[in-house]
């Protein structure tokens, strides 16, 4: 088989991983080498999905011993395989490197024969690229689980960062959708390569001297809406894997609908919302000091459709509002709605030369949109007289669809956005607005 | 209303800088000469760039206000939009009043020119660092031909020259006829003007392909998203991706 038809397979055959970044490794390039890791990694590309491209992202092959009702690679599905040699993934990766059409490589494979093998093959691969062909790039590696201990950690000393898919987010759905796959097999290798990382940074405090392993850590990937786990459970288990696997990302990808099985979920398209909701809690939970019980618990499992988990957030605990912005400290100014971490540095900074006021805060590009019913500018308050939290909620609401409005210029959308908004809300809308 | 007009280099900028400070002038604008379009009300004054004048602008502007402010206003310059320059003057005079506290005053209109001005051009640099792409040329030259909206040729080469520093290669900016050569030792900007079309070996035609093809295969087909996709990759730069042609 042609390079150009595998590649065209198991490129396919990959694009259902979503983890793309290039960043957190600071390898450099050294004399005869090519390629050096860039800190803040480089996006390279974007596909007519709009997610970006960086790595060249490929599975080394799709042959599979597993039959994971979920997985469009499972043994009894019938679609094309193709299986790439270590020579052809390498002479690959670097002259796509050397015309700068990518930032490294991000290689994964299903299961061929057994976990050992495939991993082997890996390994072979990524040793190739770094001992032969002296390639100093970004390399992204699949970890396979239930491969060997040591195959796992030779590979680690070659490449940047190292992943596990957990994919299911609870043991019910691993054993429903992929009943040959077992939550230890999973857990394992990610233990393991957390405990060498760690080694890892203790060893180089002590040698002067001392290989790196996996320099950019460690992620994984959740599929959101294949089973039946609410948006909690999903955000304690990345909560969890932030603070005890010291994960640099959990990634999270919408259930395409790829597949009929009886336990799979039967829907149109893939919850793309859901996903966004669930990534603009993973931030705050990175960045901004925020816990996942404090932005779901029992009563409210699942994150609202028609606003983002900050504002729902900040509405529920509105007796906290409003703060004052020249003398509030930064943890609080993080949890305004409005303001993120560029402004919050900015305001900081700001402040220490003048107290702002609200025209200031445009200029410094918080949305005072949202940000205006929490703020005191100079103690002035600028949002609106009745501080209750179905009030603040309903404009914030509204806000938001004001915008689409002028947008999109269509009222329809909207509307099939925010479907909940048009039965309990229909008066005050005519209300407020005065022309729907 | 009076006019300084330069010949538009970063020295000749800041040796108008200088003039109206032992002038004790207060320019109302500062035009290069390729912008200038005479004006019956204006006093035009031609100053003639002057290394030395030039590097006691840049020394100032180091010592007494920071670094930072400095590449800020090597930045806004590079940008080349018209009538930055007299903003630049502006925020220097307030660097040297204040101090090197000067870039913490966000909500200063002269200040925030600036920064805004300079996030533009670092951003273009930073995006274009992924989207340049080389092509193959038979006398084993990468050739990569971009059409930046700013003058950022010199910042990108020194990011390639460590990366790819076992290639020779021209990053040739089209629009402005400059580019920046690599000869695996070291790299120098220097005026290309190329009259023929390139031609592709074998190789490089594969390789195209082969990057087109996986293009393609890598977008998921239920979530396709072309507003997301030019916002992020902006249709002007579409022109000279291989993906895209």
């Amino acid at each position: 088989m042609e390079t150009l038809d595998k590649l065209k397979i198991l490129a396919d055959a990959a694009k259902y991983d979503v983890s793309c970044s290039s960043s957190g490794s600071t390898r450099k390039n050294k004399k005869g080498g090519v390629g050096n890791a860039h800190t803040s990694g480089i996006c390279h590309s974007w596909s007519d999905d709009g997610r970006c491209i960086s790595l060249l992202k490929i599975l080394f092959t799709n042959y599979c011993i597993y039959d994971c009702a979920y997985c469009v690679n499972r043994a009894t599905n019938d679609l094309p395989r193709a299986a790439f040699t270590p020579d052809e993934v390498v002479k690959l990766t670097i002259n796509f490197y050397r015309r700068n059409y990518i930032e490294g490589l991000f290689l994964s494979s299903a299961i061929y024969k057994s976990p050992n093998y495939t991993m082997e093959l890996l390994l072979q691969t990524v040793k190739k690229l770094r001992e032969e062909w002296k390639f100093n790039g970004y390399i992204h590696l699949k970890a396979i689980p239930g491969a060997d201990q040591t195959l796992i950690e030779r590979a680690g000393e070659y490449v940047d960062r190292m992943s596990v898919n957990i994919e299911l987010p609870s043991t019910n759905g691993l054993r429903l959708l992929a009943p040959q796959k077992k939550r230890e097999s999973i857990i394992k290798p990610m233990g393991l390569i957390t405990s060498k990382i760690f080694q890892n940074i203790e060893n180089k405090r002590k040698f002067k001297f001392s290989p790196s392993f996996v320099p950019a850590g460690q992620s994984t990937q959740l599929i959101v809406g294949a089973t039946r786990d609410n948006d909690m459970n999903i955000l304690t288990l990345s909560e969890a894997l932030y603070k005890q696997f010291k994960l640099k990302r959990v990634y999270y990808s919408a259930y395409i609908p790829i597949a009929s099985h009886p336990n799979l979920p039967s829907i149109s398209g893939p919850p793309l919302l859901r996903e966004h909701r669930i990534y603009q809690a993973d931030w705050l939970l990175r960045f901004y000091g925020f816990k996942a019980k404090e932005l779901l618990d029992i009563e409210n499992p699942n994150f609202d459709e028609d606003l983002d988990p900050k504002c729902c957030w900040a509405v529920r605990n509105i007796h906290l509002f409003p703060v004052e912005v020249n003398r509030v400290d930064y943890q609080m100014l993080l949890r305004v709605p409005g303001i993120g971490m560029k402004s919050a540095k900015r305001i900081i900074t700001a402040r220490r030369s003048s107290n702002l006021n609200y025209e200031d805060l445009k200029k410094i590009g918080v949305v005072l949109k949202r940000a205006k019913y929490f703020i005191t500018c100079k103690g002035k308050f600028y949002g609106i007289k009745d501080m209750r939290e179905d009030t603040v909620k309903r404009s914030l609401i509204m806000g938001n669809i004001k915008r689409k409005n002028i947008n999109d210029g269509e009222q329809l959308t909207i509307f099939s956005l925010y479907p909940s908004l048009i039965l309990p809300m229909e008066e005050n809308m005519t209300k407020i607005t005065g022309e729907l | 209303m009076l006019y300084y007009i330069y010949d538009g280099s970063f020295d000749g900028l800041l040796t108008c800088i200088y003039e109206a400070y032992y002038r004790k002038e207060i320019p109302e604008k500062i035009v290069s000469k390729e912008d200038y379009q005479g004006n019956l009300l204006s006093r035009e004054i031609h100053i003639d760039t002057n290394d030395e004048k030039a590097k006691r602008v840049y020394d100032s502007i180091k010592n007494k206000i920071s670094k930072q402010s400095l590449e800020n206003v090597f930045y806004t310059y590079l940008a080349e939009i018209p009538d930055l320059e007299i903003w630049i003057y502006k925020y220097l005079k307030l660097g040297w009043k204040i101090g090197r506290s000067i870039d913490l005053n966000l909500t200063d209109d002269r200040v925030l020119k600036i920064h805004k001005t300079r996030l533009s051009v670092d951003r273009e640099r930073h995006r274009m660092l992924g989207l340049i792409r080389f092509r193959l040329l038979d006398e084993n030259i990468y050739y990569a031909p971009f059409e930046p909206q700013f003058n950022i040729v010199g910042l990108i080469a020194p990011h390639f020259a460590e990366r790819l520093s076992d290639q020779n290669w021209i990053i040739h900016d089209v629009k402005r006829g400059i580019g920046a050569v690599y000869n695996k030792e070291e790299w120098i900007i220097r005026d290309i003007d190329l009259k023929k079309d390139m031609e592709y070996g074998d190789e490089e035609i594969r390789y195209q392909k082969l990057w087109k093809e996986y293009f393609k295969s890598i977008a998921i087909k239920n979530r396709i998203n072309p507003r997301l996709q030019k916002s992020n990759m902006p249709m002007k730069y579409w022109r000279y991706l291989v993906e895209k042609n």
